[in-house]
Order: structure tokens, then sequence, then C-alpha cells
């Protein structure tokens, strides 16, 4: 997995996350639609590492897309 | 059971307590809020009885007989309705902190003394402001429902005693009979922002206490991404 822990000197979150879609596959998330999931349901994904993110396009680790 | 089935399931179970921890700490951080505003008021009551009966002991001889200084009987109206007002919210407030009951007894409570108050320095309009500011100390609740509960206190009381002595409210023997809707008016005015406010700050809450779930849930990842790091480090030497 590709870690970019600084983007543009400064931590910024993340702005999209793929998450595993229901049937397969994977579905592609913005921030304000991943925090709107249910709780449950976000914890799962950290919890199995399955949640990919992304700022301005660019993988990041969960680590460093919950720091904001 | 297979291993994907076992670790499945520890990923239930570990979701699952998450997800009950943090709701555990909302409704710990709103209890916290809902007491610590109960005793605030609890003090505030008392405070404000002292201050009706400073009020009835000095300003309502002049504000009701206009020139003349004497033993009055909002003397006596401040110290035995002041305590009837004060007993039950402040009783509830320190038998029954937190419970849904004790804050809406606390609306209508603060809001009966925002109406003794403006009697007793004979219905001045600047002790209307009273009202406004307890809608404010109401807010500190973050349930909106108290707001409704004080909105509804301070109208009908305003609409009955307009009746029945309006000179007690307004001032003035003869006000309009429209007067109290254009005091309702501005207590709505006052609680549809208040209300929305109230809404946000539960909600500011629960993302907080979503923050720490998340972060536990990273944790525990992590944890378990080590664990696997370990055991494969140990296979990879020959350990048992």
């Amino acid at each position: 997995m590709t870690v970019d822990t600084t983007i543009g000197g400064a931590r910024k979150g993340y702005d999209r996350v793929e998450v595993p879609a229901p049937g397969g596959g994977t579905r592609s998330l913005t921030r304000k639609q991943f925090e709107s999931l249910p709780l449950r349901e976000r914890v799962g994904f950290l919890i199995e590492g399955t949640a990919q993110f992304f700022l301005d396009g660019r993988p990041i680790s969960a680590s460093d897309a919950m720091r904001v | 059971m297979s291993v994907a089935r076992k670790a499945l399931e520890m990923t239930k179970a570990a979701t699952e307590a998450i997800v009950q921890r943090a709701e555990t700490r909302y409704e710990a951080h709103r209890q916290e809020i809902l007491r610590t505003t109960d005793r605030m008021f609890a003090g505030l009551m008392i405070g404000q009885w002292i201050f009706a009966i400073f009020i009835a002991l000095t300003f309502s001889p002049y504000g009701w007989q206009g020139k003349v200084k004497a033993i009055h009987m909002h003397v006596w109206i401040a110290v035995f309705l002041g305590a009837a007002i004060t007993s039950l919210p402040v009783a509830l407030a320190w038998f029954r902190p937190g419970e849904l009951l004790t804050r809406h007894v606390i609306a209508a409570g603060q809001m009966l003394w925002s109406a003794l108050l403006i009697h007793l320095t004979g219905g001045r309009i600047e002790t209307h402001f009273h009202v406004f500011g307890s809608l404010a100390f109401l807010a500190f609740y973050r349930d909106w429902p108290v707001l409704l509960t004080g909105t509804v206190v301070v109208a009908t009381e305003h609409l009955i005693r307009g009746i029945l002595w309006p000179e007690s409210v307004y001032g003035i023997p003869n006000p309009e009979w429209w007067r109290f809707l254009e005091h309702a008016f501005w207590v709505v005015f006052c609680i549809s922002i208040l209300i929305p406010s109230c809404r946000r700050g539960l909600r500011d809450m629960r993302v907080m206490a979503e923050r720490g779930a998340e972060l536990e849930a990273l944790s525990e990842n992590q944890w378990r991404t080590s664990s696997v790091v370990d055991r494969a480090a140990a296979e990879t030497r020959g350990d048992r």
C-alpha cells in the first residue's frame, strides 16, 4: 500500500474512501458519504482494514486519514 | 471452526463492543451536561429567590405605589410564591438530576420566575429581558423540547395575566389586546435560533463519540495486524 502522510506540508485527513461493495468489488464514497454510513459499518471497515482512504487522489493510510 | 469464520466472529464482537462504548460515551457526556445544567439552575433559582426578596423590599414599593416607600405585600409574595416556584425545581435537581421531568419542571419554574420578577417590578419592560436570558440558559441543556415548555409557560402566563391583571405584566392598565402576541413573537424568534443550536450541539457530541469509536477500530486493526506479523515472524524463526 502506498502511504503518503504529508501532502502539501499539511495533514488534511481524507476526501474520498473506497470500501467493499455488498455485491463484490468496491464503491467509492466522498468523506461526507462515508461519515453518513452507520457507525457499525464504518467501524467494521476500519477493523478489517478494508477501507482505502484517499486525499487529492492519492492513497493515504487509515491512521493519517483519521487524524483530521 | 475455520480461521476465516473465527476472524469474522471476532470482528463482529469487536465492532459491537466499540459501537456500544461509543454509545455509552455519548450518553455519559449528555448526562453530564444535563446534570450540570440542573445543578446550575438549582443555584440560579435560589439566587433569584434572594434577588426577588431584595427587589420586593427595595423596588416594588416605588414600582407599584409611586412615591411612598412602605412594607409591601410583595415582600410576602416574593418570599412565599418565590419559595413555591423554587422548591420543586430545586428538589428535583437535587434528588433526580439528569431526568427528563426535572429539566421540564425547571423550564416551567424559570419562566414563572420571569413572571414573578416582572410582577415585582410593576410590569417593567426591562425585566422582560429575564425571559430571554432564561431561554438562553435553558439552551445549555441542548434538549430543544425544554425550550418549547418554557415558551408555552411564558406565553400562557402572559396571556392569562394580560387579561386578568395587565398592569402586572405590561406596567399599564389597558394595553392592546394583542400585546401578548408581540411578546410571544420575540420569544419564538429567540427559540427559532436556539433550537437549531441545541440540535447542532447534540450532533457535535455524537460526532465526537463516533470519532472515538473510529480511532478505537483503527487501533484494533493495528493490533491485529501486528499480531499477524508477530505470528508470521515467530513461525519463520521456528518458534512454537
